[in-house]
């Protein structure tokens, strides 16, 4: 019985970390979360405003200060209905910059002192993070290369960003069949003792390197028909000409949502600075 | 409208000139059909129209191409393309936004124009999709896709249409819903249209003019119906003609109908034309009954699915049960989406079912290796570039056999490359093969390991009918190497020739089951657009016993008054 329990398990886990999964996590990231509170911003607020929540926490060194804003991106994270995926990457991202450092030495019983200064690294890390994530997977690409080039940013480059979007899906279903095909005709080793085991992953391996090189084959092909079709859809004039970029960001505008938005975030900044500097104090006296 | 004056034109690096001395017109309102055979000039014609030859792919041009009167050559790509609308043959690669309405409108935007939004929703009303404007690309289906990039042209508001191969990977419902919409256009909106297009059916019945080209000449253009008429033509450039026109033509050539009758081209005419014909049931069409083989795969209570973007993962098989015995061949059929490619994956194991069990020759899937399943079961995709994982098709056959030291794989992907008419081209790499030589280059790929199921998915798709007839007939080759077969296909004659059972996929259901006899009186399949081929109307509309699906069924079952016996034997194999 347990041991198709544990069949089961490792069946299931060998099923989810598929590239199947894996496109579908990426899609869900940038499309998947269109109708949320974030997505809904304007991308040039949401761009300012990672401005200061991605710059601004590395130069703070207040536990209270760093807590307050990492429960905001927290919220913010959690509006912005982030793929599981990419939380899970983040965990793995701060845990591996500090937290382990912070878990070895609590567990150790380091003092105060390092404990509280790994902890405000981490908190510095996990701050940041967020506010990335929360801008560059709550925007869905259009907007956020929409918001990009209104400061500024080549339009090839905002271009580039959408139709890589555009793009990426199609490609990883190739990537996937290609490597089916692979599978289907290869011959894995047998993975039942420990150096088989190893023969198999560094076949596996092996097999997703030389994958490549039919995907790029066959991209070059279909990608001739991209290029002829933008010439026609004028993408090329459009590059030169300043009233396509008028016509294309006049989308972009404040909205009420915006300004409550950014409303909050400086009332709740302003609460934590107030609130650490007024318990800094209390503790100065005592 | 067009006119093209004695244009010559040499690809870069290219010995021979692809078009010579062509001359055209095409009067405003048309709507042509540009034929021909692989690589006669047609798609190079139509990229002279729209001054992609001679602006963006520089070649040596002489001669004219006057659009409404203004020379394409002094003309520049962004001013032609809102005259003239282009939609590729491999549409896909023509989208290039996210979602429908920005793909749609983004040619208004790139020239600047105010009203870019209202104009792409307005083309999306003309082909229907208006109600999808806010879907991301890959939540459409093939056929919207298709529209898509009609939309995409039409956003620009031109004069000119000009579709390659429109219907090419579209099921029977879409490709007769995409030919209404271009009607539509073409009538109502005035554009007119050019189609390069091999189904001659959809010539007949929709198109006014065609054009016949062969070597990068023009041999002639004629009244649709007119065209269709020059048999000969046809058949030496590899078009067939509407089957209506082909059995009469045969019938004229053995005598039994008269010299001077006018062959037609649609039911309707064949009903005049064939009316000094009677009906005779044919000996031929009592098959012996088959002997049913042990169950080659068995799926039992499936449940399987892909996983959404947004919310619930939605299944497309549910409890969904099916046994395929060994000797069958088996057509898989239904629309874009119905879970034809998803059960092929399922059956392979490249694709594991939420619940249920899939057993291929009584073993449970789950508990074979993928080396263990290759040598019981193989696939073929719809895309043979996904097949194509070295750089020459000689190895590609080969790499299975080899990796599992096969004893003598050299030998027998000699005998593959034979087989499959390939030694000539063993050293190439299989992506810049033509269409019918990739496919056929899978196909050997796909029973190098002599497996004892096949799976084909779309082996016909995309192919013009002189090569699906060549496919057919290595389908046919494959008899005592690999007996069970499964073909997903939207072909409606390659069912009729072929299977022997046919499965009408809805939805992750299984809506019909049983020979063509039985499939094509279900009136839920009929719904689908899965209708038989033209030559079976026609013989129904003479006699209501008739149930022909082939040509050559249908040239035995109508014979002159009296019946000539030993005649008939004579033809009967």
């Amino acid at each position: 019985m347990r041991c198709i329990m544990l069949e089961k398990l490792s069946e299931n886990i060998f099923d989810k970390v598929s590239i199947d999964f894996l496109r579908n996590q990426v899609l869900k990231n940038a499309y998947g979360n269109n109708d949320t509170v974030i997505a809904a911003l304007d991308p040039r607020i949401l761009l300012l405003w990672y401005l200061f929540f991605g710059l601004v926490p590395w130069f703070m060194d207040n536990v209270i200060l760093l807590l307050g804003m990492f429960l905001l991106v927290a919220v913010t994270a959690r509006l912005a209905k982030i793929a599981p995926l990419v939380l899970f990457l983040f965990c793995l991202g701060v845990f591996t910059q500090t937290g382990y450092l912070l878990l070895v030495s609590l567990f150790f019983g380091g003092n105060g002192e390092t404990v509280v200064s790994l902890l405000i690294m981490t908190l510095k890390v996990a701050v940041v993070s967020l506010a990335s994530v929360t801008v560059f997977s709550g925007l869905d690409p259009d907007r956020l290369a929409n918001g990009l080039e209104w400061f500024g940013c080549p339009e090839r480059f905002s271009f580039s960003i959408s139709f890589g979007y555009r793009m990426l899906p199609i490609l990883m279903e190739e990537f996937q069949n290609i490597l089916l095909s692979y599978r289907l005709r290869g011959n894995a080793p047998a993975r039942d003792t420990l150096a088989g085991k190893v023969k198999w992953l560094v076949y596996q391996v092996k097999v997703i390197m030389s994958a490549f090189y039919p995907l790029m084959l066959n991209t070059a092909k279909r990608s001739r028909t991209t290029v002829e079709a933008l010439e026609l859809k004028g993408y090329r004039y459009a590059s030169r000409n300043m009233a396509v970029k008028r016509i294309r960001l006049a989308s972009l505008r404040l909205k009420k949502a915006d300004i409550w938005f950014v409303g909050l975030s400086a009332v709740w900044t302003a609460v934590c600075l107030g609130l650490s500097q007024w318990v800094g104090s209390g503790v100065l006296q005592i | 409208m067009i006119r093209i004056e004695d244009l010559t034109f040499t690809y870069p690096g290219a010995s021979k000139p692809s078009l010579k001395h062509v001359r055209l017109h095409v009067e405003k309102g048309d709507f042509l059909a540009v034929i021909g055979n692989n690589g006669c000039g047609k798609s190079t014609l139509c990229k002279t129209l729209n001054g992609l030859i001679p602006h963006f792919i520089t070649g040596d041009m002489e001669g004219r191409v006057l659009i409404d009167g203004l020379d394409t050559a002094e003309q520049d790509v962004g001013d032609l393309a809102r005259k003239v609308g282009y939609v590729y043959q491999d549409f896909e690669n023509q989208i290039v936004r996210p979602t429908v309405l920005d793909d749609a409108s983004f040619a208004c935007l790139n020239y600047a124009m105010d009203e870019y939004k209202e104009r792409g929703k307005r083309a999306l009303s003309m082909c229907g999709l208006r109600e999808k404007e806010n879907d991301f690309i890959w939540q459409l289906s093939g056929g919207q896709k298709h529209l898509l990039a009609l939309s995409g042209a039409l956003a620009l508001e031109p004069e000119v249409l000009i579709l390659d191969e429109p219907i090419a990977q579209l099921d029977p419902f879409h490709a007769r819903q995409t030919y209404e919409i271009l009607k539509k256009l073409n009538q109502e909106y005035g554009k007119t249209i050019i189609v390069i297009e091999h189904h001659t059916e959809y010539i007949a019945q929709y198109c006014k003019n065609a054009v016949l080209m062969r070597d990068g000449e023009i041999l002639w253009k004629l009244p649709a119906r007119e065209a269709l008429r020059q048999v000969e033509d046809l058949e030496e450039s590899n078009i067939f003609p509407p089957q209506v026109t082909s059995a009469a033509w045969i019938l004229k050539k053995k005598g039994i109908l008269s010299q001077n009758v006018q062959l037609p081209t649609t039911v309707d005419e064949g009903r005049e034309v064939f009316s000094p014909c009677r009906f005779w049931p044919s000996v031929r069409r009592n098959q012996e009954e088959k002997q049913k083989g042990e169950t080659m795969v068995d799926l039992e209570n499936i449940r399987a699915g892909y996983r959404a973007v947004k919310g619930e993962n939605r299944p497309i098989f549910d409890g969904f049960s099916l046994k395929i015995r060994k000797g069958e061949k088996v057509a898989l059929m239904g629309t874009n989406g119905a879970g034809k490619s998803t059960m092929m994956k399922l059956m392979i194991g490249l694709m594991k079912p939420e619940e249920g069990t899939v057993f291929l020759q009584g073993k449970n899937t789950r508990k074979m290796s993928p080396e263990e399943m290759s040598r019981l079961i193989s696939m073929v995709y719809q895309n043979p570039e996904e097949m194509f994982i070295k750089d020459s098709i000689q190895a590609d056959i080969a790499y299975a056999m080899k990796v599992r030291q096969i004893p003598d794989w050299e030998k027998r992907t000699e005998e593959l490359l034979e087989l499959f008419d390939l030694t000539a081209i063993k050293e190439r790499d299989g992506r810049l093969l033509s269409g019918g030589q990739m496919r056929r280059a899978s196909l050997a790929i796909g029973i190098a390991l002599n497996p004892g199921i096949l799976l084909l998915d779309e082996p016909t798709a995309n192919l013009d009918i002189a090569t699906r007839h060549e496919i057919m007939k290595t389908l046919k080759r494959l008899k005592g190497i690999t007996d069970t077969v499964v073909i997903a296909t939207h072909d409606m004659q390659l069912v009729c020739q072929w299977a022997d059972r046919i499965l009408v996929l809805k939805e992750g259901k299984l809506i019909a089951d049983g020979t063509r006899d039985e499939i094509f009186t279900d009136s839920n399949t009929a719904e689908l657009g899965i209708r038989p081929p033209e030559i079976y109307a026609m013989g129904r509309a003479l006699s209501e016993k008739a149930g022909c699906y082939t040509i050559e069924e249908f040239v035995d079952c109508f014979q002159e008054k009296e019946r000539n016996e030993m005649h008939y034997a004579g033809e009967a194999v």
